[in-house]
């Protein structure tokens, strides 16, 4: 087993890449809450759905694509959210409540990973 | 994607939120500018003026980047800030150095309560984007604890 590309290192950073991609789409909301026009954006983790996406190889040579090559998250427009008589559909309390959570989630990934780090820091040191 | 994105977005919400806020201050500081503009000859009364928000996005790179891959947010951007052309207020005032021939003196089209209520909104979401960006920052000094 390599000690850094274990899976839960690789998930853990790609669910940081994707907090911090959500922290900017609420940044993003809340910078534009006045713009006429806007629409409210939300950062979307397709996992499950990159899984259903599976290319058929017939051959060893052919390339793959479909999974590996692309994030596993995406930025979409919000749907069936309550327009504004300008036209903008950001809900502030909404964006605010995202916020918060996203936060957490994130410190609690940042914790996460040093725990993996703490572990292997105790290997290298032969237990001491 | 940079690193400090989601504060440069943030920081120019904030930026557009106290433009907000210098122009309402302007409109409220006018009420009763009877000489806003010289124009052929004669004084006319200052104007009320608005700010026009845009979604940074409109430019040709940040359509182009939205149509090849997940899009660049680039926070919010002042379009410009336009007159208020509705007709300005009249009353009649014959002592007033500006009053016409009649006494009647025009008054800038300047509602305090309209702007009363642009100031809060400013306020508020002037608020909103400094908790983003201090969540933004919280988050970036947490990374920076990984490994440690």
């Amino acid at each position: 087993m390599s000690l850094f590309s274990g899976s839960v290192m690789k998930n853990l950073e790609m669910a940081l890449d994707g907090s911090a991609l959500k922290q900017k789409t609420i940044s993003n909301n809340l910078a534009n809450v006045d713009t006429p026009g806007y629409k409210a954006k939300e950062t979307v983790f397709n996992q499950e759905f990159k899984k259903s996406l599976h290319a058929y190889r017939t051959d060893q040579r052919h390339f793959s694509f479909g999974t590996e090559s692309s994030s596993s998250f995406s930025v979409r427009e919000k749907t069936n959210t309550v327009m504004n008589h300008n036209g903008n559909n950001v809900d502030v309390d909404k964006e605010m409540a995202e916020l918060a959570k996203n936060q957490l989630y994130y410190q609690t990934l940042v914790q996460r990973i040093n725990g993996k780090f703490n572990s292997i820091k105790m290997v290298v040191k032969g237990g001491r | 994607m940079g690193v400090f994105d989601a504060m440069n977005v943030s920081a120019s919400g904030l930026t557009a939120q106290r433009l907000r806020m210098d122009v309402a201050s302007s409109n409220m500081a006018n009420v009763d500018s009877t000489r806003g503009e010289f124009k052929n000859g004669v004084w006319e009364p200052y104007r009320r003026k608005m700010v026009v928000l845009g979604s940074g996005e409109s430019s040709f790179k940040n359509m182009f980047n939205k149509a090849v891959n997940n899009g660049k947010m680039a926070g919010v951007k002042v379009n410009g800030i336009v007159n208020d052309e509705t007709p300005f207020k009249t009353v009649y005032q014959p002592e007033h150095p500006d009053a016409n021939e009649e006494g009647f003196v025009q008054l800038p089209n300047v509602d305090p309560l309209k702007e009363m209520v642009d100031l809060m909104s400013a306020t508020r979401s002037y608020e909103a984007n400094v908790t983003a960006l201090n969540a933004a920052k919280g988050m970036y000094l947490k990374a920076l604890e990984i490994g440690r």
